[in-house]
């Protein structure tokens, strides 16, 4: 199998002096292709930072990244370009945007990466019909419920065909049946479009989806 | 998505009306005090380009025309009505003095100018009633029993016949003259000049300066320089007078408005530079989601930008058509230049543009981690 997203030695720290706090330390890490793979662990251990410098948010003091192969150069490379080419994002609070229905929401990430708007609106359609949610298209996120919101936060993640997907928290803001719902869902997007996805989450509940389980605990990952 | 940003727009609207109409209110304001100091400023022209004098004299040392007094002698009068380059027995005495004369049991305020009748100075004819009885200038009398008249601008609202106060003496209104208001719609009290001595100087033989046409096929400049070198007299062109006139009655004194004109638009721009940085602020959660889904900083400047420019442009706009409706309903004489209004809206534009993108340009330094906390 091939790596999507690889990590050597990546370390991030925070603050100076006396209050540095490693948050992520030398993690050694190798997502591969197809994948669905939870990163789970307590709070403060280094979930979110670890997805953030895999999803090329931050960029790590020490170590190397590679995604889809290519080693990534966080001083030289446009990182907001790889983040719109390679990378999808799902948020623990959906964040879409008010203002935007369900469809627009979606187009923004395709108008990121600059598609033509008749062909994102298309998509966008076809991503929110796949989602379950094609009489909902029109509907301001005031409109939606939680699941809802969530549902269209991952055809906004699909939209410009990612290699990979992260998924910080998706359920914890929903019930157990919308918890379950879109676990469902996950898993035929992830049948459908051969996307790599890695969930951070607390939901102990949540680990029979995964391919594999990645425990992390003070910065650093456990077990594998 | 060509209309995001007008999406965003339309979802903060009453901020976005807001702050264009704080934009219109400034620039209005900005527009209509260039266009009172600009209506001053022809005003202020007009009653002067209107006497058809070409050389303006006052004594040395007097303060020049329209400022200060001058002594008006004999001596004088005979030497200008022969001087070298004007026109023979052109010289005239003008008076230009601000009065205060009751008017229907109302103080109110008015420029009496005392010329000789038929000479540089003041009109020829009335447009309705006559004009007043003209005197012996030339034979100064402190007795000269010329009667108390006056041809009062025609906007004044005055019958012919009624009677008006001034320095406690009845003046009688015989005519009416053409509208000339002077600067902030000064009515013009035209009378004879031995009447405004009376009334106005003391009855001493003063006037304010003395007006007069050069010869034909003389230069005023030249003429007015040759009578300027004598020691006892200051001679002006219209031009160099129409200069003194308006720093002396518009410039100088409204130094203070030039002033708030600044900080008017020093104020739109910090306006629009402020709401622009404190909507960005209740925004920063949105930038930086859009930042983490693959947005570039110049993505987020595009749509930060496109809303500070088109509500930019539609303050300066409605702010320009709004300062021409003011400026017809104004009670003073206002008068917007198109070409220096045009001016001030670009200058006002691009001061606006300039604070929202100094907003704009610290709202996109948000790190794109805001994304994984708090809400939109």
């Amino acid at each position: 199998m091939t790596a999507v997203v690889e990590g050597t030695g990546l370390t991030k720290r925070f603050g100076t002096g006396d209050a540095t706090v490693v948050a992520v330390d030398s993690v050694d890490i190798r997502i591969e292709t197809g994948e669905l793979v939870m990163i789970m662990g307590d709070s403060g251990c280094g979930k979110t930072t670890l997805i953030s410098l895999l999803g090329c948010i931050l960029t790590p003091d020490a170590g190397e990244l590679r995604i889809d192969g290519e080693r990534i150069d966080p001083v030289n490379e446009d990182l907001s370009v790889i983040r719109h080419e390679k990378i999808g994002f799902v948020f623990q609070l959906f964040h879409l945007l008010p203002y935007l229905t369900a469809v627009e929401n979606v187009m923004v990430a395709m108008d990121i990466a600059s598609t033509k708007t008749n062909v994102a609106e298309k998509r966008a359609t076809e991503l929110l019909t796949q989602v379950g949610l094609s009489e909902r298209v029109h509907h301001r996120p005031a409109q939606l419920s939680g699941g809802e919101k969530q549902r269209v936060s991952f055809a906004r993640a699909l939209a410009n065909r990612p290699k990979i997907i992260f998924a910080d928290e998706p359920t914890a803001n929903l019930d157990s049946r919308q918890s379950d719902n879109l676990m469902n869902l996950i898993q035929e997007l992830r049948r459908e479009y051969q996307t790599t996805i890695a969930i951070v989450t607390h939901h102990e509940g949540l680990k029979e989806n995964a391919d594999r389980i990645i425990q992390m605990k003070d910065g650093r990952i456990v077990t594998t | 998505m060509k209309t995001l940003f007008l999406k965003d727009m339309r979802y903060r609207r009453a901020r976005v009306v807001l702050t264009a109409l704080g934009i219109t209110v400034l620039i209005s304001l900005i527009l209509l005090l260039g266009g009172i100091m600009n209506g001053m400023r022809i005003q202020a022209r007009q009653y002067v380009e209107s006497t058809g004098a070409d050389v303006w004299i006052s004594a040395e040392g007097s303060g020049g025309a329209f400022i200060g007094f001058s002594m008006v002698v004999e001596e004088y009068m005979a030497f200008l009505n022969s001087g070298p380059g004007l026109a023979p027995d052109s010289a005239s005495p003008l008076v230009f003095a601000q009065a205060r004369p009751t008017v229907r049991g109302k103080s109110s305020k008015a420029i009496v100018v005392g010329y000789k009748l038929g000479q540089l100075g003041g009109p020829k004819q009335a447009v309705e009633g006559r004009m007043f009885t003209r005197s012996n200038f030339e034979d100064y009398r402190p007795e000269d029993p010329v009667p108390y008249e006056v041809v009062v601008d025609e906007k004044m609202g005055l019958e012919i016949g009624e009677q008006i106060t001034l320095s406690n003496e009845k003046v009688r209104v015989v005519g009416k003259a053409k509208s000339l208001m002077f600067v902030l719609d000064t009515p013009l009290l035209f009378m004879d000049v031995r009447i405004a001595q009376k009334l106005l100087l003391g009855n001493t033989p003063h006037v304010n300066m003395m007006i007069a046409k050069t010869a034909a096929n003389e230069q005023p400049l030249q003429i007015a320089a040759g009578l300027d070198a004598l020691e006892t007299i200051e001679a002006r062109t219209l031009k160099q007078t129409l200069t003194d006139i308006i720093a002396y009655y518009v410039d100088e004194p409204m130094k203070a408005v030039q002033f708030l004109r600044v900080m008017l638009w020093l104020a739109a721009g910090i306006l629009i530079g402020m709401i622009t940085y404190v909507t960005m602020l209740e925004k920063t959660q949105e930038i930086g989601v859009l930042k983490a889904i693959g947005g570039s900083n110049g993505y987020v400047m595009g749509l930060l930008l496109k809303q500070v420019v088109l509500i930019s442009a539609v303050g300066v706009v409605l702010g320009l058509i709004l300062s021409y409706v003011f400026a017809a309903a104004a009670p003073i004489f206002v008068a917007i230049n198109f070409v220096e209004s045009i001016i001030v809206v670009c200058i006002s534009f691009v001061v606006c543009c300039g604070s929202g993108y100094l907003a704009a340009r610290k709202a996109i330094a948000v790190d794109p981690m805001i994304a994984f906390r708090g809400e939109i």
